[in-house]
């Protein structure tokens, strides 16, 4: 699993992540604010500038960007088809200049960097007692840690129902992979715990 | 919360990831590819209950808003919280909470093999489809400015693939309490 992140040294990478993350949120209110297509235009094509800051190859573009022009294309032609063509080109630029820039953010900040982000926003719910902030970076890369372990299973699952003459199904794959994955918590656990991760009991 | 639990959590989160990798399958009857990645919001719900279920799908959207491509067709990054579908994301959250409250609610280990079969399904029908479209359906509506009627038409060749993969979950989810009870909730 190869993250979106893309290493570099452009202005967006130096910039701090909180700044680009309040920055991404602000933006995204100033352009559902924004109504005529001139203006929402002009943010699209400031956006598109932004963008092409990073100076990304064209084959990491389209790794970044591929998935979602397949939905925004969709949801736009649907919007044309139904709605006539202001609405779409509405949609299509405000959303695209969102998705865009979101892809800027995405790619010029490291895990590290968002998992620090959350545990510290992460900081008042602790206080509140609902979670503790530290949780989340150790859940992050427990999930990250573990799905090429459940992909294994899932392969492993697949070729002893072939080895049988079974072909397999989501039903049969489905219930050892989720027993066998759950199965494992216990140690897991009691992993973390002997090493005092968590520092409690 | 217990450490367990935690794993348990992010244990299952890795599931849905990895249901979301398989390459999605097309049914005869219905238009649209199906992908595996919602059966697993249901299956949280019906396995861990409500609240394990719900962080399980917390901990994938937080991973792949971090920039991992861990949802299906290889998307991730915050741009996916840009998008026309966004709803749909958002609901996955609402969907486990609800399937794993209805889960907790209506099957219990005395009943029998067809009740909590039946429990199972309709826990996941309420949360992995009506709660999921409801918010789906209502944020695609306001940001596209479709409206509702408009909306719910362009989703709902989705229903059907989604129906079938509730009855999986139920069946699977029966199947996983027998092996390996997690419900009711210890913690």
């Amino acid at each position: 699993m190869k993250t979106l992140y893309h290493d570099g040294d452009t202005a967006l990478h130096r910039l701090s992540p909180r700044v680009k993350l309040i920055g991404l949120a602000v933006t995204s209110v100033v352009l559902f604010w924004l109504h005529s297509p001139v203006a929402l235009g002009i943010a699209a094509f400031a956006s598109i500038i932004v963008f092409s800051t990073l100076k990304l190859k064209w084959s990491e573009i389209r790794r970044q960007l591929r998935p979602l022009v397949v939905t925004l294309g969709l949801v736009c032609l649907f919007t044309l088809a139904f709605n006539g063509s202001a609405d779409a080109l509405t949609v299509f630029l405000r959303l695209g200049s969102l998705m865009l820039l979101a892809a800027a953010v995405t790619a010029t900040t490291g895990i590290g960097d968002f998992i620090d982000e959350i545990t510290l926003a992460a900081m008042p719910l602790e206080r509140l007692g609902i979670l503790r902030a530290a949780d989340v970076g150790l859940a992050i890369g427990l999930v990250i840690r573990f799905v090429p372990e459940v992909v294994s299973r899932y392969k492993t699952i697949r070729e002893a129902h072939l080895a049988r003459g079974l072909r397999p199904r989501p039903l049969t794959v489905a219930v050892p992979l989720i027993i066998l994955t759950l199965r494992s918590a216990d140690e897991i656990a009691a992993a973390i715990d002997a090493r005092g991760i968590r520092r409690q009991k | 919360m217990s450490t367990r639990d935690l794993v348990l959590s992010a244990l299952f989160a890795a599931i849905i990831i990895a249901l979301g990798l398989l390459p999605p399958i097309m049914l005869g009857f219905v238009p649209v590819p199906i992908t595996a990645q919602s059966l697993g919001v249901m299956l949280a719900g019906v396995v861990l209950g409500a609240r394990r279920g719900t962080i399980a799908v917390l901990l994938v959207l937080v991973v792949a808003a971090i920039g991992l491509p861990v949802l299906s067709g290889g998307r991730g990054g915050l741009a996916v919280f840009a998008a026309p579908t966004t709803g749909y994301l958002i609901g996955w959250v609402f969907a486990a909470l609800v399937t794993g409250l209805l889960s907790e609610k209506l099957v219990n280990r005395d009943q029998m093999a067809i009740a909590q079969t039946v429990g199972f399904f309709i826990a996941a029908v309420a949360g992995g489809v009506i709660v999921l479209y409801a918010c789906g359906i209502s944020y695609l509506a306001v940001v596209t400015g479709l409206g509702f009627q408009k909306a719910f038409f362009g989703s709902m060749a989705f229903i059907p693939g989604d129906v079938i993969k509730a009855v999986v979950a139920a069946l699977a989810g029966r199947a996983v309490m027998v092996g390996y009870p997690l419900l009711p909730q210890r913690a």
